[in-house]
């Protein structure tokens, strides 16, 4: 998978190809919107993230010029002005995604990787595995070492979410706003409990422990014995 | 900078101005005083002739009247020009029917065919005639010599009399010349005492403006002295210290606000700080790096949640939190949140419980995000083991949501502060890692930008807060 960022903030733009070349991406940088244009016109990328602050041709632009060129790849933009127009006006030009900094990485990353599954159709499966835990879709129920392990309806959906995206980690905002629909930051630790409820159920009597905290950022599904 | 209000003309000064349009009226009106005057003098000249001409006229043609036989004339003439004598000025001619001169005085060469066109009009109106350079108002007319017994001897006689009018004309000439004179003295007089005039009148102006430029960013507190200056300027000062009461409250409330972030931001930006350059101070394990690194992360969050939220905070001060209206089921909403902080509930072993139900014209996001911070207010401060009762209420005069928990009551003096920002009403509680203080802000931004209100109440540990909205027909 190959991204392009066009970015000249210079840490923002190293940190980023750092990130998500170590998550296992090809990455592109460039600092100005012209060579960003023109890079994305002659290259074949699978994605773009630009920041809308740019010399010389913005983020707009080289958006305008992307799809004027009848290229579809997904767009995301990253930008420090949080206003409603200027989320419209992205979304009316065809960017799929739009980041307000400060972000974070986790939540970026987390994403990155929803708008490159859009594009490509994962089969459907009916039966989620890790490890020894299973989860079955179509008659929503969960085993683990072949044992029933009853969850409530929210459970079920947080526990689905982390299957799903095994190995990634989830900042809180992504699963407060996929598992609850809630799109602001709480007061409460509400995911915090409620992950803790979900692994005493899922983990606590079993080896090995698959539902991590990834301090700072989140939390990830991922069995640690064949991580690689 | 955009000027607010375009004047039709170049830009001069009030006082230039106002002492222009003084100078432009007080000439008007004395222009049409002077054609007034000047006209009616004329006019009286012009009736003074008129008496004399048609005077002599009637005298002459009376004379003649009384003559039987042209024969008779010769004697007549001298009995006219003796009757001429010391009447300067005053020129009379007879001719007779085939225009020969019968009897002229000194100037009178008047053109025969002149008297005879204007004796043939028959009207009595006076004609001015020139001659020799000078102007005559002139009158003439014809009569028929009496000729009893022999009607077709009858022979007719035409009679001018004329009038100098070189006095009247060199008299109107001085006269107006001294008017116009008049009329420049007196528009230029008009002028000066205008502009003294003016100046004094906007003498208030001036010490207005003096008065305003006292008010800087440090001196907000300053106002105009609106029961010293004249009504039409009170108004304005008062338009102006209004303006002015306004910008000193925003102004405060920017400070304020500013004092705030730096204070609230001092402390997470120490800690990293100190953390980050102890860390660094000697070589340690990957491990000790890791957990800085993520307690960092852990600080740095917080932060980037507090710039966020600040910043919805300054939008919706500024009338930059626009809602998005459209039709929202309250108690769906409030279900959706309550199973959100399920789990939080029963963890400390609370009871959620909702009743009544409304629908109302909102922005969900806004609104889910106000009922949680709410909801999550009062499950924090929740005793463990009772309920949390959200009760929705729908009347004719708004849409109210109450809140109600039981647990440490709030005096009533902070019951008002407990909206402000980084309100918390145990202080020793300075950084709770959980919120960033700024939750009840803003769910009153949030209800403020909805047209409606918040209020908290504490009584007897049972902790009330409400927002009342305006109802759906009645809003957006």
């Amino acid at each position: 998978m190959k991204i392009l960022i066009v970015e000249d903030e210079p840490k923002t733009g190293d940190y980023l190809k750092q990130g998500l070349t170590e998550a296992g991406f090809t990455v592109d940088l460039t600092r100005h919107g012209s060579d960003g244009l023109h890079l994305a016109l002659t290259d074949h990328y699978d994605l773009a993230i630009l920041d809308v602050m740019l010399p010389g041709t913005d983020g707009w632009a080289v958006l305008a010029g992307i799809r004027r060129s009848g290229k579809d790849m997904p767009v995301m933009f990253l930008t420090a002005r949080d206003a409603v127009d200027d989320r419209v006006k992205g979304l009316e030009l065809g960017a799929d995604d739009y980041l307000v900094k400060p972000f974070a990485f986790s939540e970026l990353l987390a994403r990155v990787r929803t708008l490159l599954r859009r594009g490509n159709k994962t089969p459907e499966m009916s039966v989620l595995r890790a490890a020894d835990l299973e989860l079955d879709l179509l008659r929503r129920r969960v085993n683990r070492s072949g044992k029933r392990i009853d969850l409530t309806a929210k459970e079920f959906a947080l526990l689905e979410l982390l299957l799903r995206r095994q190995g990634e980690v989830l900042p809180r905002s992504l699963i407060a706003s996929q598992v609850w629909d809630m799109n602001f930051d709480s007061d409460t630790n509400v995911i915090e409990v409620a992950m803790r409820r979900l692994r005493a159920k899922v983990d606590d009597a079993f080896e090995p422990k698959l539902i991590h905290t990834v301090r700072g950022m989140g939390y990830v599904l991922e069995n640690a014995a064949c991580a690689p | 900078m955009r000027a607010l209000i375009t004047l039709p003309w170049p830009r001069l000064s009030l006082t230039r101005r106002l002492t222009l349009m003084f100078v432009t009226a007080a000439t008007a009106v004395l222009l049409l005083l002077g054609w007034v005057v000047a006209t009616s003098v004329e006019q009286h000249f012009e009736e003074l002739d008129m008496e004399q001409l048609s005077g002599k006229m009637a005298l002459i043609r009376q004379g003649l009247q009384g003559i039987a036989s042209p024969e008779d004339l010769i004697p007549y003439t001298h009995q006219l020009a003796r009757s001429l004598v010391g009447h300067p000025g005053l020129e009379v001619l007879l001719l007779d029917s085939h225009q020969s001169v019968i009897f002229a005085t000194e100037h009178a060469g008047f053109a025969p065919e002149l008297v005879v066109t204007q004796a043939n009009q028959r009207t009595n109106q006076t004609a001015l005639w020139t001659l020799s350079g000078q102007t005559y108002r002139a009158l003439a007319g014809q009569v028929a010599l009496a000729a009893p017994g022999t009607a077709t001897q009858a022979a007719t006689v035409y009679v001018a009399v004329a009038v100098d009018m070189g006095h009247h004309q060199a008299y109107m000439r001085s006269f107006l010349q001294t008017l116009w004179l008049f009329v420049a003295g007196a528009a230029a007089l008009t002028g000066v005492l205008g502009w003294v005039v003016v100046r004094r009148g906007l003498a208030p102006l001036r010490a207005m403006r003096a008065q305003a430029q006292v008010v800087t960013a440090q001196q907000l507190s300053h106002r105009l002295p609106v029961q010293r200056l004249p009504v039409e300027l009170a108004e304005l000062a008062a338009s102006l210290n209004d303006m002015l009461s306004r910008l000193e409250v925003a102004f405060a409330r920017l400070s304020d606000f500013s004092s705030d972030i730096a204070h609230e931001l001092r402390t997470p930006v120490s800690n990293l700080m100190t953390q980050t350059q102890v860390a660094l101070s000697r070589p340690r394990s990957a491990d000790n790096y890791h957990a800085v690194l993520e307690s960092n992360a852990e600080e740095l969050e917080h932060m980037a949640r507090m710039i966020s939220d600040m910043l919805l905070l300054a939008k919706a001060d500024n009338g930059l939190v626009v809602p998005h209206l459209d039709t929202v089921d309250l108690a769906d909403e409030v279900r959706a949140l309550l199973a959100y902080y399920e789990a939080v509930a029963e963890d400390k072993h609370l009871e959620l419980q909702l009743s009544g139900q409304a629908q109302l014209l909102a922005d969900r996001l806004m609104l889910r995000r106000a009922l949680g911070n709410l909801l999550s207010n009062a499950i924090r401060h929740a005793n463990p083991g009772s309920c949390v009762q959200i009760t929705l209420v729908n009347s004719a005069t708004g849409i109210s949501i109450a809140v109600k928990n039981i647990g440490d009551p709030i005096p009533a003096d902070l019951l008002e502060r407990v909206f402000d920002r980084f309100f918390r009403a145990d202080p020793s509680r300075q950084r709770s890692s959980e919120g960033t203080g700024l939750g009840l802000a803003i769910t009153r931004s949030i209800v403020t930008a909805h047209g409606g209100h918040i209020a908290a109440t504490s009584q007897d540990g049972v902790t009330n807060f409400t927002i009342v909205l305006p109802p759906a027909t009645e809003h957006g």
